[in-house]
């Protein structure tokens, strides 16, 4: 129990980096996703197809592969050519990663949505702005909750990933605990901890769920 | 006074010709009743006339205002404020098409609301009016999805008149509703009609044809194939085809 209580302390320091990256992803690649989405069901065809195919590149390449292409790979590109610290590019590669996944997400909520009440707001005179906002968005975030609430979950744990890039975060620090002492149950330790994220993220999804269930 | 002027409406759905050439006229107070075999074009002719189907051709004129017309090249044209004449026009569904995620007072207020901007209290007082007239005052609060069909489409009737529209259109409004339930729906549309509302209504419903319509039109394989008042069509049908419809729903 002492050991336990003796190696909280740097593995909540491994955590907050954990849930930095969470968070900036969360806030970055939800607004990639509405816009993508927005993108891929427009009447500009070019622009439908440039989508599908950014949608069909970060789905169907590993997000780790992007994450060490991301880092080590971006210098070596001609004209862009930049290095990011770890964190940057960290971020730059999860939000492209989760913004597609957004996308198809919120694609399918916008085309759940009846014809009729596009077709009603538009008999009311409302415009399209005034029919996304008011009408269609609002039905749109009902739908999309479950996968949603899925797709965070699942980032909550992806963002272990970031241990190939040496940066401290939660699991990186557990390792090196196992390590450096010879036991195993910083593992246990740190399950709990993404348990804990999970449980607080499950817990904020049916609220929201429930808040959204009141029209049914 | 005219209040819609149709005048040989085409439109085509690919290659399908739906509607091939349509002329129509309503007055003032009038009551049309479009019926006619399903697939005859009767909802695409209704809702070519608030413009959410655009015509391949025709000239339609609401209330004296130009909404679309056509040139000698065959050059359909909308007109640039066709939206604003477009709904002037309150439209009912088949589906009600209700904002599920709002209250019943909300969707009565939004468009008035929010697209007339209109001053919310005078506009809530208006809507209450018009749930007391629906005999829905005591749902106004509940959200449409908790109501029976009959209920959620007498909502949506005063959604529309909420919008203060010169002209109601009703597409098979009862269609989707279960036979116990289209006589609340039916009894709505008939207090409208004797308020004088102008209405085009696409219907099955063959005994408000007959009784509260003023002009009734027989519509089949894109054409108006007869038209007059209820006691000619249903008393003295003349066209073989409203013969045969005629005869086969009232077996």
């Amino acid at each position: 129990m002492d050991y336990i209580i003796s190696i909280i302390p740097q593995m909540l320091m491994g955590t907050v980096d954990t849930l930095r990256l969470f968070f900036i992803t969360i806030v970055l690649a939800i607004p990639l996703g509405i816009f993508l989405a927005f993108c891929r069901v427009s009447s500009f065809k070019l622009l439908r197809d440039v989508v599908a195919a950014y949608v069909y590149v970060l789905r169907g390449t590993p997000l780790m592969l992007q994450l060490l292409f991301v880092y080590f790979g971006l210098p070596f590109i001609p004209v862009i050519g930049v290095r990011l610290d770890d964190f940057p590019a960290a971020v730059l590669a999860f939000v492209l990663n989760y913004g597609a996944y957004f996308c198809e997400i919120f694609r399918a909520g916008l085309q759940a949505i009846p014809k009729g009440q596009f077709e009603a707001a538009k008999t009311l005179g409302m415009n399209y702005a005034q029919t996304m906002r008011r009408i269609i968005l609002p039905q749109v975030f009902k739908i999309i909750l479950p996968p949603v609430s899925n797709e965070t979950i699942t980032l909550v744990k992806d963002t272990s990933l970031i241990y190939v890039l040496a940066m401290n975060d939660l699991l990186r620090t557990t390792r090196n605990l196992v390590q450096r002492d010879f036991n195993i149950m910083p593992f246990v330790v740190a399950a709990v901890f993404y348990l804990v994220m999970s449980m607080i993220l499950t817990y904020g999804f049916n609220k929201l769920e429930k808040h959204f269930a009141r029209w049914d | 006074m005219r209040k819609i002027e149709a005048k040989s409406i085409c439109k085509k759905f690919d290659d399908l010709e739906v509607l091939k050439s349509i002329d129509m006229t309503v007055d003032e107070g009038e009551v049309v009743a479009i019926i006619g075999p399903s697939g005859g074009g009767k909802s695409t002719f209704l809702r070519c006339l608030n413009k959410l189907e655009t015509i391949n051709g025709g000239t339609i004129i609401i209330d004296g205002e130009t909404l679309v017309s056509t040139d000698e090249n065959g050059n359909v044209r909308y007109a640039d404020n066709s939206s604003r004449i477009a709904c002037r026009m309150g439209m009912v569904f088949q589906q009600f098409n209700l904002f599920p995620h709002m209250t019943v007072l909300e969707n009565l207020m939004e468009a008035p609301v929010h697209v007339q901007k209109r001053n919310p209290a005078e506009v809530q007082k208006e809507a209450e009016a018009l749930l007391e007239k629906v005999g829905l005052l005591d749902k106004r609060d509940q959200y449409p999805l908790r109501l029976s069909g009959g209920q959620q489409q007498r909502v949506a009737i005063a959604r529309a008149l909420c919008m203060k529209p010169d002209i109601m259109l009703f597409d098979e409004p009862t269609s989707s509703l279960d036979p116990e339930l289209t006589g609340e729906v039916l009894k709505t549309m008939r207090n409208l009609a004797e308020d004088h509302m102008t209405m085009v209504v696409v219907t099955h419903e063959m005994g408000f044809a007959r009784e509260v319509a003023t002009k009734v039109l027989f519509m089949a394989d894109g054409y108006i194939q007869e038209q007059g008042s209820p006691e000619e069509i249903f008393g003295n049908p003349k066209n073989e085809r409203l013969k045969s419809f005629l005869k086969s729903i009232l077996k």
